[in-house]
């Protein structure tokens, strides 16, 4: 079953290549995803076994990012055709095949059992989305792609250093698969963990784009188009968010917890402090929502620092800023769409011209920013009780000065593109929305939504196992 | 093998890093790099393992990669420059040189406060794959083409490589072969960027890329 | 003793001729004679000199002196299996002091003559010594601890193969960087063109350009005697062959001369001479190497 859920994407992902058709293509692309996402949700009922000496398994941790990202691509794969389309005679041979090859290598994340693999994987994540930053073609793209490649790599590589040092640290143990190395943990050597442990969180951060490693992202959330940005920001930020899901099980195994507890929370703040002050004030929408993700890869980090009822809020948050940011980029695709600016002063009267972009945005807008009755809104309060909780009240209060000045930057930015009149030119260009561009945001509209007002059962049980895992 | 030769190996290739940060033309740059990888594809073939299937494999992946794909990817990318010169970082050679000194410095002084579990085959292996790794960090931010920035991120590889080859026997063949295909097809999608950067705006010059702000 | 010494340095400028020949062979023509600097030396001694009417004693003295202290120099080191003549503690010190104390009288006669172009060379002489000054110290500082001592003859007279293998690294670091500074002390390619005619590109040529001739010939010699000793100390490092058989030992030693200096031809033949700044660059370079010599000895040592 593991072989099927990688193999599949991995040769679809070549076939694509090979297909002469735009509407293959874009078949082939859609069942796929569509077959990933029954695949996985199988795996829900029963897990499958496995391979290769346990380096490629499926547990609790793995299991919860697997589900994210099997809806998160698939509502974007049905997003996808309508959005090339719309550029005629625009190939989308290795737009097509870099997201197919790109679900694989997420895919190959969340089943690494292996540290080495695992880092593997993620490199493999960062080269597979670079062309799909290009695709508009521009000056500015090219810039943008260049910079995440370059920074990107530098700090995977940096990661790689960090899982050495995390070898060279199980050196007794002989084998850098997680299991081993948990059950294990006593035997590690401290010295060269905590070297490896902060080579990992630098390197690993530079791929989720922590401050102060986050130039990168302003620039390629800025110029990828919506669904890119809808996979980068939903998709990919949780596969770094699993490499630090596997530190933090080491550390606490081998119970340094309070040396990983403070760079965590230092993380996490400055990039929450730093995301809204630069939200003030911003001028283009995808970069916007580029600081937004930088403020919510900080809140999954603070978190995590926290420990206790903050595990449990951090992997919440995860699955709902998934959906939300994944809603947010789909709409802000649409809008680039109709209103070809990315310019916050050149949009408005959305509302009023196309009321299902409209009233999507207005839900994006309030389930980015934590509103109840949406899921961040819940995901949020847990983590802001667990700094309560361990009495870190400074920390508490600065984390909600910061998120109402996220809230206050975000939603006057929003509201103003969409209320008001539009331009006459605007409604003159008809554009009317589709069902595959409206569908698949408001499915994820409607799952944030769900989220808040009922948690599953067998989805608050994961929850509760995985961060029974990471010593919650 | 005698230590010896390990010793003179690694020290070759330090001191090969420390010609890349005087290099100025592109073509040099590319060939010192590939020579660099030669060299150190000699040494997994040095350590306790001898000829075995593990380490021979990992030096016939590296001089196939290192030393002869990734290179020729590089001079593809570059073969519409007609000026194959980069300018010295903005500092000058001169200043590079004695910053990768102190680099050098800098990386002894690390590696004599870490002591890996099991004695590694030569005490130099650690300091010179902390030099090379700096020095490739050097290389990367000084510099302004960016087929040289490509280099120095290779070289910060290089010097990571010869930190595997602590850890020879524990890494599977696997996760090896894994690292080379990704840095292979890093490599490759970095020359297709570079192509499309040469082939828009006409240079290769990064510094001049800065459209993008806020 | 001091007549092997004698006998060594009468064999000094032979080794110019292989240079010679071996760039002529790279160049494909049959090149100068192996006994020309030999015949350029004894006519010129036969000549009488011309003096300027601006230049003092120095421009008189400046010749004799600086050959002085170089074959005094090559009293201190050790060659071909057989001991210095003189050695003490800390005579690795006097053996720079007596390189720079040439070098200053040439700079000095260089400086008297009034001429611009002199003056041009001689600012540029001192600009490169004072950093090959320094490498030449760093290589000193790294063979003090290799060989724990402080005498020229036990750091590299003693040389035997397993210091090699237990400081293989250093001693190459040391050897490279050395190299590099014998290029510079001889003004060899590519610090500077031996056979250059344009005043504007000399720099240790220019220093000569007034001299004529026993003077010239005295410093002629003076090049040749200065190329063998800092070939000999390279020597003695890169060859750790002790056999007590004086003869081998002086075959060997010879042999090591003699391919030395097809290196410096090869190494000539193959580059051009560097750019000024690439030149100031280039000894910056084996400065980095020398350091890396020594934090390698210490790390070792330590």
């Amino acid at each position: 079953m593991v072989t099927f859920i990688l193999g599949l994407p991995l040769i679809a992902g070549g076939v694509v290549f090979a297909l002469p058709k735009n509407r293959l293509r874009n078949v082939v692309l859609i069942g796929v995803s569509l077959v990933h996402l029954l695949a996985v949700a199988s795996f829900w009922i029963s897990p499958p076994m496995g391979i290769l000496n346990g380096f490629l398994a499926l547990d609790p941790l793995g299991l919860i990012i697997l589900s994210i990202e099997s809806v998160l691509f698939f509502a974007v794969s049905l997003y996808v055709p309508a959005y090339v389309a719309d550029e005629p005679g625009r190939s989308n041979r290795v737009f097509n095949g870099c997201i197919l090859l790109l679900l694989f290598s997420v895919t190959l994340v969340t089943l690494s059992q292996h540290l080495g693999l695992f880092w593997v994987a993620i490199e493999a994540t960062t080269l597979m989305s670079a062309p799909l930053i290009n695709f508009h073609r521009r000056a500015r793209a090219l810039e943008a792609t260049w910079k995440y490649l370059m920074i990107g790599s530098v700090g995977i590589a940096l990661a790689l250093l960090g899982t050495f040092f995390m070898a060279l640290s199980a050196a007794g143990i002989k084998s850098l698969v997680l299991s081993d190395v948990l059950s294990q943990a006593s035997s590690l050597s401290v010295p060269w963990l905590k070297l490896g442990v902060i080579f990992l969180v630098v390197g690993y951060g530079t791929k989720m784009g922590l401050v102060p490693m986050h130039s990168w992202k302003p620039d390629a959330y800025g110029e990828a188009p919506g669904p890119v940005g809808a996979l980068l920001a939903g998709g990919l930020t949780n596969c770094a968010f699993l490499a630090f899901l596997r530190v933090s099980q080491i550390c606490h195994q081998a119970h340094q917890t309070e040396f990983l507890s403070p760079i965590l929370l230092m993380f996490g703040m400055l990039s929450i402090a730093l995301a809204a002050f630069c939200m003030l004030g911003q001028v283009y929408l995808n970069r916007l929502l580029a600081y937004s993700s930088i403020e919510h890869m900080g809140i999954l980090i603070l978190g995590l620092g926290l420990g206790g009822a903050g595990f449990y809020g951090s992997l919440f948050h995860a699955v709902n800023n998934s959906f939300s940011k994944g809603l947010i980029f789909l709409v802000a695709g649409n809008i680039y769409q109709k209103y070809r600016s990315q310019r916050l002063s050149d949009i408005h009267g959305v509302v009023k011209v196309y009321p299902f972009t409209g009233g999507l945005l207005v839900a994006a807008m309030l389930a980015v920013t934590g509103i109840p009755p949406f899921g961040t809104f819940f995901s949020e309060w847990m983590i802001l009780s667990a700094a309560l909780d361990g009495r870190h009240y400074g920390l508490a209060f600065c984390y909600l000065l910061f998120l109402s000045v996220v809230f206050i930057a975000f939603i006057s930015a929003i509201l103003k593109m969409a209320r008001g009149a539009p331009d006459e030119a605007l409604v003159a260009r008809t554009h009317k929305d589709s069902w595959t561009t409206i569908l698949p945001p408001m499915a994820l509209a409607g799952l944030t939504l769900l989220l808040g007002i009922y948690v599953p059962s067998f989805l608050d049980q994961a929850l509760k196992n995985s961060s029974a895992l990471l010593g919650g | 093998m005698s230590p010896l030769w390990l010793d003179l190996v690694l020290t070759v290739i330090v001191i090969l890093a420390i010609c890349l940060l005087s290099a100025v033309r592109l073509g040099l740059i590319i060939r010192l790099f590939a020579f660099q990888s030669l060299v150190m594809a000699a040494i997994p073939l040095m350590l306790g393992g001898g000829f075995g299937v593990h380490n021979a494999v990992i030096a016939a992946g590296t001089i196939l990669i290192k030393a002869i794909l990734i290179p020729a990817i590089l001079f593809w990318a570059i073969r519409h420059v007609s000026i194959r010169r980069d300018a010295p970082a903005v500092f000058g050679i001169s200043t590079s040189l004695l910053l990768g000194g102190v680099l050098v410095g800098l990386s002894f002084l690390f590696s004599s406060a870490l002591v890996p579990a099991d004695k590694p085959f030569s005490d130099l292996l650690i300091p010179s794959a902390f030099a090379t790794l700096f020095i490739g960090f050097l290389l990367l931010v000084s510099r302004k083409k960016a087929i040289t920035q490509v280099v120095g991120y290779l070289v910060m590889e290089n010097g990571i490589f010869l930190f595997a080859l602590l850890l020879l026997e524990t890494t599977p063949l696997l996760v090896e072969l894994g690292i080379f295909l990704d840095i292979f097809v890093g490599v490759f999608i970095m020359g297709i960027v570079i192509n499309h950067i040469q082939s828009e705006f006409d240079h290769m010059d990064t510094s001049q890329l800065t459209t993008l702000k806020g | 003793m001091v007549a092997r010494l004698a006998v060594c340095l009468l064999l000094a400028p032979f080794l110019l001729g292989i240079i010679g020949k071996t760039k002529a062979f790279f160049a494909g023509r049959v090149g100068r004679p192996y006994l020309q600097v030999y015949y350029d030396v004894f006519k010129l001694l036969q000549k009488g000199s011309v003096y300027s009417r601006t230049t003092t004693w120095i421009f008189r003295a400046a010749p004799l002196v600086s050959l002085a202290a170089v074959l005094a120099s090559a009293l201190l080191i050790p060659f071909g299996g057989w001991a210095a003549p003189v050695s003490f503690w800390g005579d690795a010190l006097l053996f720079a002091a007596f390189f720079g104390l040439a070098r200053f009288f040439m700079m000095l006669a260089a400086l008297d003559t009034g001429s611009s172009f002199e003056g041009m060379g001689a600012s540029r002489e001192a600009a490169f010594s004072c950093v090959s000054e320094i490498v030449l110290f760093l290589n000193f500082a790294t063979l003090v601890i290799l060989s724990k001592s402080f005498s020229l003859s036990q750091m590299i007279g003693e040389r035997s193969w397993p210091s090699w293998t237990a400081m293989g690294p250093s001693l190459i670091l040391v050897v490279l960087s050395t190299f590099i500074v014998l290029l510079v002390e001889n003004s060899r390619i590519p610090v500077d063109d031996p056979a250059t005619h344009l005043e504007l590109t000399m720099i240790h040529e220019v220093m000569a350009l007034d001299h004529s001739g026993p003077d010239l010939a005295f410093i002629i010699y003076a090049g040749a005697v200065k190329l063998f000793v800092l070939g000999a100390f390279l020597v003695a490092i890169l060859v750790p062959y002790q056999s007590h058989h004086r003869s081998i030992d002086a075959v060997v030693f010879l042999s090591g001369m003699g391919l030395l200096a097809v290196a410096i031809g090869v190494v000539e033949s193959g580059m051009a001479r560097l750019r000024l700044d690439r030149v100031f660059a280039f000894i910056i370079g084996s400065f980095v190497l020398a350091l890396f010599g020594l934090i390698v000895a210490l790390a070792r040592v330590l």
